[in-house]
Parts: structure tokens; sequence; C-alpha cells
């Protein structure tokens, strides 16, 4: 089981959603509001007046096999535009209940 | 904080606000005053002027013509009409509705002072009055009397009217059928003759006598005196004593030529109460005093009038409106308490818990409560109107506490505390509970728009219902979740279980089996119905459309008449019969009544005309061929015949005698309000006119379904016309006026002085003896004085002749009117007969200098029914726009409003199945199903789009809806249509006006309500069949990035 944390600009939403939908990924946490800036070039998304973007995150926790497919179409989606920003980062998940 | 979060938090505040709300409302309710209808002030003002001793012609000519020239120019004027008859004239004044009636009647004074110039010399100012429902007597007492019937109208003035008039909202007290006191000089024209002398040369020495002459002040020593000649009459006898001419050491006195009489006047209006002689006695009220009140003083005063005035009077009421108002109000009152009980019944019924069940009955008291601050701040009052208005509430109000309700227990029954579970359980719903709420006010709040006299009826209704449901709406965020969160326990579930395998009876177990069962049979039809919709649809639509034909054998009426204990009955003899016949076959017709109702307690008969313009003429028409009667029969209660059957009984009576020619039979207190098509002939010819009228009368009889038709003008009434000689009235001196006041002086009587008794004055009647009043002869022979003091005779100056004339004569917008006025039998529609009329008005040849156009109260229903037809459209469109914004669907508006015909078809029948008359009433309650059947349709296909939108399949998605959704759509109609039962079952005094509401509320509502839970999925499964998939793949093509994806191969297999 792997956890994986997907951050994007909020315009990306849908696209998200449908990401994990074909993937038939049925369980999530999503915060629909979140600040942030990207390490390398990323644009700050603090919801001001001077940074009035705003990112999202969606955390899943999935089987190992899906985190791959998961990555890729995140690198692809990324690659549609890259202002829009999305990163996706993966742990591991120890014990639930 | 949200309303609902504060209202949980501080319970006490929120207990104190609603407290503060009841206590209001409670004083508010202390404060209004009852009455049968909201308050409406016809926009009517009539003239009213009389000149005694003229035909209907003369009144046209002098008094009726001057006036309308003056009063046409009145500002905001709509119609203006007039009736020239014997002695009266009588132009009406239609304003437009809302008009400052107040301006409007300075004005029309003002034009009536402009028009005094002109009118005859001898007339009576014109009294202006204010047509509203107060000018109707709202007390009406038969007074007999025996010995003391010659002094009656003294002691009733000095008793009774005096007393009246000093009560507090008394507009009027008037007194019918008594004969005034007057003193008559019957001149003996052989003897006037023998010693030259004139009536006029009498009557101003008669005048000359009877004064009084202060004459200045004499100072006699210390004393300043007034000197007065006394010359004033101080018993009538003093008359004969008047020395006309002293000569030739003889003395003339009146006495010698004349009949000195101190008497009663020949009246020509004779009042019989119970076949002896009385009077009537009005009283009617201030237009804003209360009519129950103003009763209730009177009554306590003329209690006390009763104690001093002589046995033998004695008081009977023939019209009592406020006791009429006040046990119809009270019957209203029982049955919304009923209306409550039943709503409490039906939620109970649904809930099974007696808290739940006390939070929402809560709401309903609040929510009425607020309506009666609205009544008393918008100065209205406690009439029929206003409490139908919250029966109709009564059902709506606790919807929106239910939903609220509802979801607070679903989430105590999760586990959450009751504080909790409130505040979160109404964060839920509350906007979806003010959406509905707001449906609910687009229906109602177009009612509030309505003009003119349909306004005075919708107008509160609308207003009360949107306070109502707002107030509910309000309180269902607040008050609900307050008390739920204080009261709501969390209930076993366990325990439930037990009980259920027990087999132990417990109400809510017991009822939630019922439901379920009941849930589960509603899926199967609905299975069934998704299966087979075109069917369904199209059955639909079918038995719709089959019941627009029902319309036809529905009767139409525009407001229900009442069984007010007392009927009134006009009849109309041969135009040539004296009034003493009339009065002989009435009394006839009298006695027939007394011996064949056993119900009657009292009747009245009066006929005649009387010489002043009094209440009497103005309620009514009144001449020497006309009777009219008043009949009074036992309370209700009393009685197995509804005075609707009685009337029945006197038509029979009236037609099996041949002198009665016309009649008409008036249930209640008020006119009744006609529905008669009129084709109105406008011309000056009287002969051309009444021809066409008869050509067109005739014609009319042949249209199927058209009854009573009548012409307006009665027939002509005969009378003796002179034509002077201008001639020889030149050689004579002499002027067609001045020989036309001679004649009027002999034959009507010169009235130039009074005789003063106590106080009160009488008039001195100067006229020739009845000798020269009763004959041909008598007639032509009368003498007049010419302009060279010279005596001639009337039949030597102009021909004498019989003629006749027409008795009255209408006119509208100044020319001379007919109308042939056409009722249409039941179950005919008076635009069919309009129709008619109009086809043989085109075909009919009609003479140029006349013009025929299309009246009556068909004019006055189209603008009605168009007022109405507007605001179905306007609260339709209404309807859509706040639907239309909720679901974000210009489809699902349509769909649910599919329902709303259905209504209409449901109400149909019920009026149908019961035999109630299409009214306003019933109009009422039909509109009101619009929000109703709305309110059902939003809650199903809400449901249906939440699960579509969970990816639910169709079918699958209505099916379960449908079934999930039963319980609340149930819920509300159930608590609608049981609010109405008890206005649909009430029967007393009132109950016409209410009834036909509750039976078309209940009949739309089962109806529509069964059809909505079928026809409602069915179309929305033909509708919606492909169209959310499509979408989603739309949206979902656009996704590029995952083109290289594929279920199939990519995804890893699941080991199972």
């Amino acid at each position: 089981m792997k956890s994986v944390f997907i951050v994007y600009n909020q315009a990306l939403t849908e696209r998200v959603n449908y990401i994990l939908e074909q993937l038939q990924i049925k369980g999530f946490t999503q915060w629909p509001l979140v600040n942030g800036a990207g390490t390398f070039g990323g644009e700050p998304r603090m919801g001001s007046h001077t940074w009035p973007e705003m990112n999202s995150a969606t955390m899943t926790v999935v089987d190992d096999e899906l985190v791959p497919l998961i990555l890729k179409y995140v690198k692809s989606l990324d690659e549609v535009n890259k202002e829009n920003g999305i990163r996706a980062f993966v742990w591991n998940i120890e014990q639930t209940v | 904080m949200s309303i609902f979060t504060s209202a949980v938090e501080k319970p006490i505040t929120t207990l104190m606000v609603f407290l503060a709300i009841i206590v209001l409302g409670v004083f508010s309710y202390t404060q209004l005053p009852v009455d049968q209808y909201p308050k409406m002030d016809p926009p009517y003002i009539t003239v009213m002027a009389t000149y005694p001793g003229a035909n209907a012609s003369d009144i046209e000519e002098n008094v009726t013509k001057p006036l309308e020239d003056q009063l046409n120019s009145v500002d905001d004027l709509k119609e203006l009409t007039s009736t020239s008859s014997e002695n009266i004239s009588v132009v009406a004044l239609e304003f437009e509705w809302g008009k400052n009636l107040d301006n409007a009647s300075n004005d029309v004074r003002d034009a009536v002072d402009k028009a005094l110039d002109k009118l005859p010399d001898d007339i009576d100012r014109p009294t202006i009055m204010r047509m509203s429902t107060s000018m109707m007597p709202i007390l009406v007492y038969a007074v007999t009397a025996n010995e003391s019937f010659s002094g009656l109208n003294k002691i009733i003035d000095d008793k009774v009217v005096m007393r009246l008039n000093r009560v507090n909202g008394v507009a009027q007290v008037g007194i019918a059928g008594i004969p005034e006191r007057v003193v008559y000089v019957n001149l003996d024209p052989v003897r006037m003759d023998a010693l030259g002398m004139t009536l006029e040369q009498v009557s101003n020495a008669i005048a000359a006598e009877n004064r009084d002459v202060s004459s200045g002040n004499l100072k006699m020593g210390l004393v300043d005196y007034t000197a007065r000649i006394e010359g004033e009459f101080e018993k009538s006898s003093d008359i004969d004593d008047i020395v006309l001419r002293a000569s030739d050491g003889s003395t003339i006195r009146l006495g010698d030529i004349a009949e000195v009489r101190d008497t009663l006047q020949d009246i020509t209006l004779e009042q019989k109460i119970n076949q002896g002689t009385g009077a009537i006695v009005y009283v009617t009220k201030q237009s804003d005093a209360n009519a129950v009140k103003v009763a209730e003083l009177c009554k306590i005063e003329l209690e006390k009038a009763l104690a001093d005035m002589p046995t033998d009077i004695k008081f009977q009421t023939i019209v009592d409106n406020s006791e009429f108002i006040v046990n119809s109000i009270n019957n209203l009152t029982d049955s919304l308490m009923y209306a409550l009980i039943s709503v409490v019944i039906v939620v109970f019924g649904f809930l099974g818990r007696w808290r739940a069940t006390m939070i929402i009955a809560l709401t309903i008291p609040i929510s009425l409560i607020v309506a009666f601050i609205y009544l008393f701040v918008s100065d209205g009052s406690i009439n029929m109107i206003s409490l139908m208005s919250l029966s109709i509430a009564i059902g709506m109000v606790v919807d929106d506490a239910i939903v609220v309700l509802e979801n607070i227990t679903k989430h105590i029954e999760r586990g959450s505390r009751p504080r909790e579970a409130a505040k979160y359980g109404t964060n839920e719903v509350w906007t979806s509970v003010i959406v509905t709420t707001l449906v609910t006010v687009a229906v109602f709040f177009p009612l509030t728009l309505i003009p003119g006299i349909m306004g005075i009826f919708f107008k509160p209704l609308g207003w009360i219902v949107c306070v109502c449901v707002c107030t509910s709406t309000l309180t269902a965020i607040s008050l609900t979740p307050m008390l739920s969160s204080q009261l709501l326990r969390l209930r076993d579930k366990k325990a439930d279980e037990e009980t259920k395998r027990s087999h132990r009876f417990n109400f809510y177990v017991f009822v939630s089996m019922q439901l379920d069962k009941l849930d589960a049979f509603y899926e199967r039809i609905i299975r069934w119905v998704l299966c087979h919709k075109t069917f369904t649809i199209l059955g639909m639509s079918a038995l719709f459309i089959s019941s627009m034909f029902l319309l036809r054998f529905i009767n139409t009426d525009f407001f229900p008449q009442n069984d007010q204990g007392n009927m009134s009955v006009y009849v109309k003899m041969q135009p040539t019969q004296r009034a003493e016949e009339t009065g002989r076959i009435a009394a006839r017709i009298d006695s027939t009544f007394r011996a064949d109702i056993p119900e009657l307690t009292l009747s009245s008969f009066s006929y005649g005309s009387e010489e002043t313009a009094s209440f009497t003429s103005m309620m009514s028409t009144t001449g020497s061929n006309v009777a009219n009667m008043r009949i009074r029969v036992t309370d209700m209660d009393e009685r197995d015949r509804s005075i609707f059957e009685i009337a029945d009984q006197v038509r029979d009576i009236l037609k099996s005698f041949p002198d009665v020619l016309a009649y008409t039979v008036t249930m209640g207190n008020s006119s009744t309000t006609s529905n008669t098509v009129d084709m109105e002939i406008m011309g000056h010819d009287f002969t051309a006119t009444a021809n066409l009228a008869k050509v067109l009368a005739d014609k009319a009889r042949m249209i199927p379904g058209a009854e009573d038709i009548n012409i307006s003008r009665d027939d002509d009434k005969p009378e003796i016309r002179v034509r002077l000689d201008r001639e020889k009235l030149a050689r004579h001196g002499l002027t067609t006026t001045q020989v036309g006041t001679a004649i009027r002086y002999r034959i009507y009587g010169n009235r130039q002085t009074k005789f003063k008794e106590d106080g009160e004055e009488y008039d001195i009647i100067v006229r020739l003896d009845e000798e020269a009043r009763t004959s041909i002869t008598g007639f032509e022979n009368i003498q007049i004085t010419d302009g060279f003091g010279q005596r001639i005779r009337l039949k030597e100056i102009g021909t004498i002749f019989e003629s006749y004339s027409p008795p009255s004569i209408e006119r509208k917008s100044k020319q001379r009117m007919l109308s042939v006025s056409i009722t249409p039998a039941a179950g005919v529609s008076m635009g069919e007969i309009a129709l008619a009329a109009q086809k043989i008005i085109d075909e009919t040849e009609i003479p140029d200098a006349l013009s025929v156009y299309i009246g009556g109260s068909y004019e006055d229903q189209q603008e009605s029914t168009s007022a109405l037809g507007l605001l179905l459209v306007m609260a339709l469109i209404l309807v859509y726009i706040v639907m239309a914004a909720e679901f974000e669907s210009f489809k699902m508006p349509f769909i649910i409003m599919l329902a709303i015909p259905f209504a209409f078809t449901g109400v149909f029948l019920a009026l149908l199945l019961t035999g109630t008359t299409l009214s306003v009433v019933a109009l009422l309650g039909a509109i009101m199903l619009v929000g109703i059947v709305t309110k059902n349709g939003i809650v199903l296909i809400d449901y249906i789009n939440l699960m579509r939108e969970r990816g639910v399949r169709l079918y699958e998605a209505i099916a379960l809806s449908c079934r999930s959704r039963l319980r609340p759509v149930l819920m509300t109609s159930l608590t609608t249509i049981f609010g109405m039962v008890p206005m649909a079952l009430s029967f007393g005094e009132g109950a016409e006006t209410w009834r036909p509401m509750g039976i078309a509320v209940i009949g739309g509502m089962v109806f529509s309500t069964i059809v909505t839970m079928l026809i409602v999925p069915a179309v929305y499964a033909a509708w919606d069949k492909s169209g959310s998939r499509n979408k989603k793949k739309a949206i979902n093509s656009q996704y590029t990035f995952m083109s290289d994806f594929d279920a199939e191969r990519d995804l890893p297999k699941k080991n199972n």
C-alpha cells in the first residue's frame, strides 16, 4: 500500500478526478483549497492579492501496482501545460485500521 | 453564526422571541374587527334628485340632463348611467377601481352645484351618496303598532332614531312606511270661483299669516323690551279662521271655501307587516365602522328605547347582518380548529412519535398568529376571506418543519446528541426549505397584485399565505431545531426490534410497518409505469382532455349565495294599476305565503312609491304597480329546507297569480350578482328602440340555453297630457311654465309654509279638493288666472288627452339606453350566449339612428376573468422561473408543471360530483393548487436528480426516489387535504361560501397527487433517457492526456 499525494492548481481539479475515476480508484481525501509554492520555478499560490491563485490537494492510498499508472498520467497532465503545475509524491503506508 | 446555530445555542432567547410574537399576535387578534368580507369601497357615487309630481320624461329633460352634462366632466369617470323615473332621477357614476372617492365626491359636489342653476326652482337639492357595502343596512326591523300607529313617526323619531343616531358608527337610521303628519288645505273650486279667489292668493294668505315677526326694541323706563308680532299657528284649526277677505261687511274665512285637515299624508308607499300596519326601520353603518360592533351597540340602545315606549309597539328583526356574520365567522373558526387537529393527526400518523408531532404542531399557531399581526398592521379584519386564507395556510405551514425535523431525527438515530443533530441536520436542508417556500410565494404573491373587485378577495389571501409560509420557514429553521435539541430523545432501536418480534402493539412500529408496505407497493407500480410510459402518458393526457369537456356541465357563479334566512321578493303588476289594487293583490300573495310556508316567521310588504327620495327608493324599485316583500324564516337548524328550496316554492306561488307580470326573488341581504348578457340599444326614439328591442328579444329566445329574456324598459304608463295652444297662451299673457306651475299647485299642492308644533315642522299643503283631482272633467275645469287677472279654465287654452309614457328612462353615457338582457340557463356559459347575441345583432338590420352593443355583467365578468387568467399566467411564469433557477434546467420545470393541469381536472371532477358551482371561491382553491402541486413535483424530481448524479441508472433512480419520496409527498398532500376537510364538510351559516373551496382543493389535491406520482416519473423517464450520460461523455472526450489508457489492458487484475 502506498499513499499518493497529488497537489495541483485548482483549475486541474476535474482532470485529476478524471484520472482517479479512469483508474477506478474509489477512496481519496481531498483538500479543495491549499496554499503553497513549487520548488522549481512554481509560482506561489497564496490566494492573496499578490498571488491570487490557489492549489488543491488530493491524497489517495492505493495498491503498489497502481502507483506507476497514477504517476504516468500526472506527468502527462503536467505536460499539457507546465504553467498550471501538478506534482505527485508517494510514500509508504505503515498501518491501517 | 447562522440563525439555527444561534437558536440552538440560545434556547431561552429563541423561546422569548417567539413568545413575543405570540403576545403581539394575541393582542392583534383581540383588536381585530370582525366582518363578513374585506373592506371594499366600490367606486360608485350616486346623485339622486327628487322632483315630485314629474313623470319620467320630465325628469329626464329637466333634471337628469342638466346633471349629466355637468357630471360628465368629472375626472376618472368610467361610466355614467342614469335612470329617470316618476319623481326621481338617479345618476350613477362609476369610477376606476382604486380612485380616491373623497376627491371624487368633492368633484361631484362641485358639478352638482354648477348644474343647480339649470334645475327647476322647486327641486330639492340633489343628494350625493357614496355607494359602498356599508350602504346596505346592517339591521332592519319591522315595527308594528296598533293604537299608537298614528303617532308612530314621532315616537320612533324621538325615542329610537335619536338614540341610535348617537351610537358610534351609525351612519343613518331610516324609517320607511310611516306616513308623515301634514296639514291639507283642500280648496273647493266652485266656492273659490264664486268668490273670485285663486289658489295662489289663499296660499299666500296662509304663508303671510303663519309668521312671527320681531319688531325691534322698546325702552320703557329702566326696562328694555323686545317687541314681537305673533302670528304663527298654535293649532292647526287656527288655519280655518284666517280671514281671506273682509269687505262689504262680510268676512270670508278660509274655512268657508276650504276643508282644513290635520292628518297623515296620503301616503303612496304603504307598509304591511305580518298583515298589520307597521313600518320598517333601517340602520346603516359608516363605511369604516365595524358592522358587528355597531349592531351590538344598536341592539343595546334599542332595548333601552323599548322600555319607555307604548307597549303596543313591537320591534321584530327582519335582517340582522351581524348575527349572520358572527355565526358564520364562528363556524369558520371551528373549521379552522378542526383543520388544525386533523393536520396534527396526519402528522402524528406519519411520524408515530408524539414529541416530534408536538414540535411540528407548534409551528401552526405561530404562523397563523403572525397573520393576525399582519392583519392588524394592514388595517384588515377577521373575515371569511382572511379565515379561509388561514385554513389554506394551515396545511402548508407544517411542511418545512417536517423536512427539518426528519433530517434532525436521522442524525439522532445515527447516534448524534440532539444538540449537534439539530445544528447539522438543519444546516443540510435549510436552503432547500427556503427554495420550496419561494415556490409557494411565487404562486401566491401575484395574487396581491390583482386590481379591481377581484383584488379585494385575492389580495388578503395572497398576503396572508405569503406571510404564513414565510413565518413557517423562519420557525422551521429556528424554533424547530431549538425544540428538537431540547425535546427529542435517542430512540432505542433494539427495543423497537424487540417489540416487533414480540407482537406487542406499539403505534410507532405499527405505523412504520404499514408505511413500508405502502412504499413497496408504490415502487412496484412505478416499475410497471416505467415499462409502459407511452401508455401512461397518453392515458393521462386523454383523461385531462376529456375532463375539459366536463367543464360544460359545471355551473358558474360569481360568488356562492348564503342562506341568511331571509329573502326579498319584487313583484311587478300591470303598469296602469293603482297602488290600492297592488296592495290588495300583494295582501293575497302574502296570505298564501303565510299559509303555505310553514317555516315563515315574518312577512312584510310595501307597495306604491314615495314622494321624496328615501332609503327605500335607493334600495329597491318602487312604483304604484310594484310590491316589495320580505320574508324571514326560522333559523337554519330549526328547518329542513334551505332558503333556496323555500325560494323555489315562493316562485311557484307567484306563478299562480295571473296579476303578477314579473317577479324576482333575492336571497339574503345583498342584491344578487346578476349574470346576464345585455344587448344595449342606444337611441333617442322610444318607439324605434322599443321595436328593435322586441325584434332582438324574439331572436334571443331562439338561442339555445337562453332564459329569462328581459327588456329593461317597462311598458308605457298611461298619463294625461295637456297640449297648450301657444297662440291662446300669448293672447292670455301666459307662458307654458306659468300654466304648468299653476296646475302643479292645484293637483300636487303648494307647500309654502310649515305648521310648527313641539319643535317639529309639518307641511301645510294647499291644493284643490279631491273632486277636481279625480275626474277628467274636474281636471279640464281647473281655473287659473291669466296675465290680465282674468280666470280661465284649462280646457280653454289647450287640449287634454290620454297618452302613454315610459315609466323610467335609462341612460348610459348621456344617451338613452334600452337593454335586452339574457340569462344563461344552467350549464351554459355567458361567453356562448354573448357570441350568439353578437351574431343576432350582426344579422339584424339596425336603423341608422340606433346602435347596439353587448354589455351587462358579461362585460364585468370578462374583466374579472381576464384578470384571473393573467394572474394564472403570471403565477405559472414565476413558478417556472423559481424552479428553472433551482434545478438549473429549462426542462425540469416543465416536467413538474405537467401535474398542474391534472389539479384542474380534479377540481372539475370534485365540483361536478358534488354539484357545486364554479365560483370565485372555487377558483381561489384551484389557483392555490398550482403551488402545492408543484411542490410535490419538486420533492420528487429533486431526489431523482440526486440519484442520477450519484450515478444510479435512470429507471433504478426513478423507482428508488419515488419509493423514498412517497412519504413526504403524501404527508404534505394529506395535511393540505385534511386541513380542508372540515371546510368541505361544514354546514351551517355561511358554509356555502367556503364549502366550494374545500371541495375544489380536496378534489384537485387527491387527483393531482395520484397523477403527479405516476406521470412525473413517466415523463422524466421518457425525456431524460440519455441526456445525462451523453453530457458526461462530451466532457470526458475533451481530456486527451489519457487517450492512451485502456482499462482492460492497463489496470492490474484483481485477485478474486
